[in-house]
């Protein structure tokens, strides 16, 4: 498999601080992003601790190859071995941010916004919870591979405002799900198949609120280069003035594997030389 | 604490302290604060207290509710603001502790609502735009087998299925060109997609062959190789 990834992370211009986190894991093709929140550094705390809580649990499962009831809280039977490796990973890092925030007065009230993607050759993991989010740009369509996790779009999908509305609604930062604030939480993950030249992205809000999706899809197809194309992301937002830290991640997929090819394929091969 | 501040023609009736986690608004004796004028309908507004936010929600008033000459559905309360009920005037200040907590929540305005407190909102404002709140049953994905082969429905149960000749595959299908994976169908965000593997064997929905993805619509059917489906959905039987 062929992957470029990049990331960038900046505090934007209204911001004292960034408490956005993010990791990229080649090695292991993971990749997240966390929007942190709560007083003074507990936002930074919170990002931070989900991202290597995650990161450290997926790895290892996945060495160890476990088994499901070896995995933290119940698995979910719609996912495959690997989805509910991050299932897991991600209710575990809830429960510890949960449990930090009660333990220390300077963490109360602490919580983050958690994106996760890995990536193999023949499945493509995207798990969310919060308003952080994860697109798939495929061709010239852009599509979400996450579900957002607050009032706003509660009200949308049941027809309760309209778009227009959503926009400038006073509720459209009113989390109904983060990592932190209760000792579960629903994850929602996702699984699809990959293709060639599959690109994704994960953001947090300081992004999308400025930016809107059909323009997200105007600059990342309009070059390769996935470092320089998170820099123009974050450019833009910042332009536009953006209330929040902005973090955007890159994800390349060049090609895939030939594994998936059949037989009469790599027969073809041999013929056409 | 928060203070609500009744005026009538310039002249203050009667403050009232955010006690409780709400407060209701109207011409009724059961509200909290009762306005006795005729262009206050009976149950007229009401103000949830969800952590540090005061959300102020109209019920559907005859004359509705205006906060700074604006009229309002539902809004987030700021210190200062003035609410205008009938021909009277609610004067929302928070207390000096929550105006300081507002000046660095105002930036980390990112927070989190409890589900009973989310229904509660969802509810209202459903109530007056008078929709039927859904019952929000999952609805899943079925595979129906169209020229009478042996396998049955198959319901699609997981976020990916795979369809192929494979062991591992959740709808397995025979034939010497069959490969071990033909097609997967994913339930994504948007609804459920039928991806091609692009080998030999051909994918094709409602007669027309599918490149790379293709969102599926109930009734649609798909051909791989020689086989014929047709896809629907229905209320999950499942208890989550």
């Amino acid at each position: 498999m062929k992957l470029t990834a990049a990331s960038l992370s900046d505090i934007g211009p209204v911001r004292g601080g960034n408490e956005d986190y993010f990791s990229i894991d080649n090695s292991n093709n993971l990749y997240i992003v966390a929007d942190g929140m709560g007083g003074h550094l507990a936002g930074e705390v919170a990002s931070k601790v989900a991202v290597q809580i995650i990161q450290k649990n997926v790895n290892h499962w996945i060495n160890k190859n476990s088994p499901e009831d070896e995995l933290f809280d119940f698995p979910d039977n719609t996912l495959s071995r690997r989805g509910n490796y991050i299932l897991s990973s991600i209710k575990l890092a809830n429960r510890v941010i949960y449990e930090m925030s009660r333990e220390y007065a300077e963490y109360k009230g602490m919580g983050t916004t958690i994106v996760v993607l890995k990536i193999m050759p023949a499945t493509v993991i995207a798990a969310n919870v919060g308003d952080s989010k994860i697109y798939l740009i495929r061709g010239n369509t852009i599509e979400p591979l996450s579900k957002e996790h607050n009032m706003v779009a509660e009200q949308l999908e049941m027809g309760l405002i309209s778009e227009e509305e959503a926009k400038i609604s006073p509720l459209r930062h009113m989390l109904t799900r983060n990592l932190g604030s209760l000792d579960t939480v629903d994850v929602d993950v996702f699984e699809i198949e990959p293709m060639n030249n599959d690109r994704f992205l994960l953001c947090t809000d300081g992004l999308t609120d400025t930016v809107s999706d059909d323009e997200i899809l105007r600059i990342i197809n309009n070059g390769d280069d996935a470092e320089h194309l998170c820099q123009q992301l974050v450019h833009e937002a910042n332009k536009r003035g953006s209330n929040d830290n902005i973090t955007v991640s890159l994800i390349f997929l060049k090609k895939l594997d030939n594994e998936r090819q059949g037989i009469i394929k790599k027969f073809w091969h041999l013929f056409k030389k | 604490m928060a203070r609500v501040i009744l005026v009538f023609n310039k002249k203050v009736i009667q403050e009232y302290p955010f006690a409780k986690e709400n407060m209701t608004i109207g011409r009724s004796e059961g509200n909290d604060i009762v306005i006795d004028n005729l262009a206050v309908s009976g149950l007229h507004a009401r103000i949830d207290k969800i952590e540090n936010t005061y959300i102020l929600t109209d019920l559907q008033s005859t004359n509705g509710t205006f906060v700074n000459d604006k009229g309002i559905t539902s809004h987030k309360l700021q210190h200062k603001d003035k609410v205008i009920v009938g021909k009277h005037l609610l004067f929302f200040a928070l207390s000096k502790e929550e105006q300081a907590k507002t000046k660095e929540a105002v930036l980390d305005r990112t927070m989190i609502l409890d589900t009973t407190k989310q229904k509660d909102l969802l509810s209202k404002q459903a109530g007056k735009k008078g929709i039927d709140l859904p019952d929000k049953k999952e609805k899943i994905g079925v595979i129906s087998f169209l020229d009478g082969s042996s396998q049955d429905e198959i319901q699609l149960r997981k976020k990916l299925t795979k369809i192929g000749k494979a062991e591992t595959s959740e709808i397995k299908l025979g034939g010497l060109l069959m490969p071990p994976t033909a097609a997967t169908i994913s339930r994504r965000p948007n609804g459920y997609a039928i991806t091609t593997t692009g080998g030999r064997v051909k994918v094709k929905v409602n007669n027309q062959e599918i490149q790379e993805s293709h969102y599926l619509k109930d009734f649609d059917t798909i051909e791989i190789g020689s086989y014929k489906f047709q896809f629907y959905t229905q209320e999950s039987e499942d208890k989550e």
